[in-house]
């Protein structure tokens, strides 16, 4: 097996190639609490920010994805610290800028793009904290879809702005208020609550259905 | 060339001629004789026999019974059984069951603690792909549901569990969206739905391949909303049970000083999640971190009583190369849309929609007699072939429907949308768990349990999509029960009897533990 180097917290160490980062802190004998969690790229435990030497690009991954590389310099990057506002939905559909009511330094945004640059998801989060901006619900709502809530973005924001929060209670509006009814949904409930299922259930109860194994398993195929 | 290679081009040279090809659907005595000749859980070896508690003389893996036979965290330390805190209902485990129940027990007007192991939401809820499980269309009904959910779980589901899970569904899917869940949606503002394996209709509903994010993101959002307590890194060691064997409390460690805490509480409900990480049979898991069964050890040793602890599910395609995926889940919903499973010739061998159980058999039997690809580090596999699916469905379907596998794939150079990839079945679901009622109370007095740490409900193999409605519909029921418990009691004694009555067992039936349980974290870290 290959091995690359990589530098953490100041040593350097060979480890097997195609391993993710993650792995690669087992390999080194590191314990590994704080800084895990899924280890499937969703909860943004991992966050991990990356430096090659001789390039001036500074990334951030999540490490439990991402494969070490020859001469990386990995640092681990501390938990979310931004502050989640109490923010519950409105009871009807709110005015077009409720979210400002509990995020009100969203408007502050510079254009500067430090958390688009810093996302290890790759969102276009200023993009996002624009829409956002401009009333544009939906738009915010599909750019976050797949935000880890690492707070990465909000972490690096001069402007103390917290764009994944912002991106979160928008999707929630989104969510509960902007989409059209589900019908077929709310109609199923009501059969339910009417009892119209009772008499299928009361002869599929009664019957030992251990007996009747063959037939219900014919009956739904 | 080597073999891998030369077996891709040939997935490649078959995909066209395969399009129109239907595999026979199996016939229940066919499928029976696979999944008895090849599945994981009729190993013999495997199995072992539990010596104590209330299943002696039962069966499951060698990792469960060492488990359930284990020692105590607490058996070498003494602690003072001084409440710190006290609360109406503990719930222990941050993922979508534990949180759902925090929800209705402070909805129902209890005082709500929760603890979880790592952070709230760190758990297998929040890496759920393909959707859950909701009978909402006109051409389908919860009878149905439950009928195929039945025919899932090879008939050994409990029914009134089952029955409560379809009915229930609906309703909470509305619960969801109410709650801002952003489901995918129709042109006109139905829910979309997607056939999932061992179905016979659609019936999953979804948020693309974000599911378990999405869901996990609102509710968490609504548990800070409602300012429920939570105590992150503080897992629970050992339950607290009162002079009449009833559950009264917990000890918790705090992973970051060592300290112990011990909470005395009305109620306690369990949702510490599923087993992945014990690796059972030596396979890879799709499961985080921290899912190492824990639940299962603390209720049995306070006395509660397991059912169908002898089955697990091995989800069929987990990752296999590169190596740095093993054990990372491809979503069943990307077989529902026509993706085919191919071995080392580049034939299809099964139905790609037939349940998990028989899929995860076909696979296993392909690479057992020699029709595996290896990969080179040694482990076997089959192609499962994605760039089907944009034929199908029109270019451009797996990147808007599964961004997120196609992401994953990219950082190691594979492009799903043009070439196969490798996958073996992988460790994915605890079928059985900790018995329980419709109210999620287990045997033991005031001890609740809920989702995969619970039992019965989906038999021997869950039908995909149904464990996410189980932790929403079960959490929930669990949280209310607990909270109208907890409101019209007084706290009980909080004593470690059951430690005591558990030991006398132990001795009397000659098991020496071989492991402390539970164990909270795989053990991965390199000594060496
Ligand atoms: C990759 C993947 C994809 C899946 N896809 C789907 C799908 O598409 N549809 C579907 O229906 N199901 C799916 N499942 C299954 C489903 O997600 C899980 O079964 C379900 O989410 C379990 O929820 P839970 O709340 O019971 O457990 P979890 O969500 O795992 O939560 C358990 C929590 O308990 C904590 N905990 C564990 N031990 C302790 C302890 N000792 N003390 C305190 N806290 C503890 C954990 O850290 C965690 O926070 C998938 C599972 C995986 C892994
Ligand atoms: S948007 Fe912000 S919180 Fe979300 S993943 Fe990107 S950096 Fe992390
Ligand atoms: S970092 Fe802050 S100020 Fe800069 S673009 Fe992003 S949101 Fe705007
Ligand atoms: S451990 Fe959850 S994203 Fe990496």
């Amino acid at each position: 097996m290959n091995e690359v180097k990589i530098t953490v917290d100041g040593a350097t160490h060979a480890v097997p190639e195609g391993i993710t980062v993650v792995q690669a802190m087992w390999h080194i004998g590191r314990e590994m609490m704080h800084d895990v969690g899924c280890l499937g790229g969703a909860c943004g435990a991992c966050a991990i920010s990356v430096r090659f030497p001789g390039r001036f690009d500074n990334q951030c991954y999540l490490a439990c994805q991402t494969p070490v590389e020859h001469g990386m310099t990995i640092a681990f990057m501390p938990s979310d610290a931004s502050k989640k506002e109490i923010a519950p939905l409105p009871r009807t559909e709110p005015a077009e800028q409720v979210l400002f009511q509990y995020y009100p330094e969203t408007r502050r945004c510079v254009g500067c793009r430090s958390c688009s640059m810093v996302c290890p998801v790759g969102i276009d989060v200023m993009g996002g904290v624009r829409a956002a901006i401009a009333g544009l619900h939906q738009d915010v709502a599909d750019r976050f879809t797949n935000c880890v809530m690492c707070g990465l973005c909000a972490a690096v924001c001069g402007a103390g702005i917290r764009p994944h929060r912002v991106g979160a209670y928008t999707r929630r509006l989104t969510g509960a208020f902007y989409e059209k009814e589900a019908t077929q949904l709310l109609e199923r409930i009501n059969e339910i609550a009417s009892g119209e299922y009772q008499d299928e259930w009361n002869t599929l109860l009664s019957s030992e259905l251990s007996d009747a194994r063959e037939e219900v398993l014919n009956e739904c195929t | 060339m080597n073999v891998l290679e030369i077996s891709k081009l040939k997935v490649g040279e078959t995909r066209s001629s395969r399009l129109d090809e239907t595999p026979p659907k199996l016939s229940q005595a066919e499928k029976d004789a696979l999944v008895q000749q090849y599945h994981p859980d009729y190993i013999k070896e495997a199995y072992g026999t539990i010596r104590v508690g209330m299943n002696k003389g039962e069966q499951t893996v060698h990792r469960v019974v060492s488990l359930l036979e284990g020692e105590s965290p607490l058996a070498s330390e003494s602690i003072r059984l001084e409440a710190k805190q006290q609360v109406d209902v503990l719930i222990i485990g941050g993922g979508g069951a534990g949180s759902m129940a925090a929800l209705a027990a402070k909805a129902s007007g209890a005082s709500v603690l929760m603890t979880t192991k790592l952070r709230l939401g760190d758990s297998n809820t929040v890496m759920a792909e393909g959707g859950m499980q909701v009978a909402v269309s006109p051409e389908d009904s919860p009878v149905r549901h439950f009928l195929d959910s039945l025919r899932g779980g090879q008939m050994a589901n409990d029914k009134i569990l089952l029955k409560t899970l379809v009915e229930e569904g609906p309703s909470v899917v509305k619960w969801l969206i109410d709650n801002g869940v952003m489901f995918d949606r129709e042109e006109d503002g139905n829910l979309s739905l997607r056939p999932g394996g061992g179905s016979s209709k659609a019936r999953l509903v979804r948020c693309k391949d974000y599911t378990g994010l999405e869901l996990m993101r609102v509710l968490k959002d609504c548990v800070l909303n409602e300012q429920i307590e939570v105590l992150e890194y503080m897992p629970v060691l050992e339950l607290l049970t009162d002079e009449a064997g009833g559950c009264s409390g917990a000890i918790l460690k705090n992973l970051d000083t060592n300290q112990h805490f011990v909470v005395q509480a009305k109620t306690v409900i369990i949702a510490t999640g599923g087993i992945g990480r014990l690796h059972i049979q030596g396979f890879p898991t799709s499961n985080h971190y921290g899912a190492t069964g824990d639940g299962l050890p603390l209720s049995y040793r306070a006395g509660a009583k397991l059912t169908l602890q002898d089955t697990f599910q091995y989800h069929p395609t987990g990752a296999v190369f590169p190596e740095a995926m093993a054990g990372i889940l491809v979503t069943e919903a990307i077989r529902s849309v026509g993706a085919h499973l191919l071995n080392v010739n580049g034939d299809r061998f099964i139905g790609e929609m037939e349940t998990r159980d028989a899929v995860a058999s076909a696979i296993i039997r392909e690479c057992a007699e020699g029709r595996g690809v290896e990969t080179p580090s040694g482990r076997k596999g089959v192609w499962l072939d994605m760039p089907l699916v944009d034929t199908l469905n029109g270019a451009g379907t797996l990147e808007d429907r599964f961004p997120n596998m196609v992401k994953q794939f990219s950082r190691y150079e594979i492009d799903i949308t043009k070439e196969p990839v490798l996958i073996y079945p992988t460790l994915h679901y605890q079928n059985g768990g900790v018995e329980v009622d419709v109210d999620g109370e287990s045997g033991v007095n005031n001890l609740f349990v809920a989702g995969e740490a619970s039992g019965g409900l989906h038999g021997r193999n869950r039908l995909m999509g149904n464990s996410l409605l189980d932790i929403m519909v079960y959490g929930k029921r669990a949280g209310e029960a607990a909270a109208k418990r907890a409101t019209s009691t007084e706290y009980k004694s909080i004593t470690l009897q059951h430690l005591d009555r558990f030991h006398e067992a132990q001795k009397e039936a000659g098991v020496i533990p071989d492991t402390v349980s539970p164990i909270l974290f795989p053990d991965y870290v390199n000594k060496s």
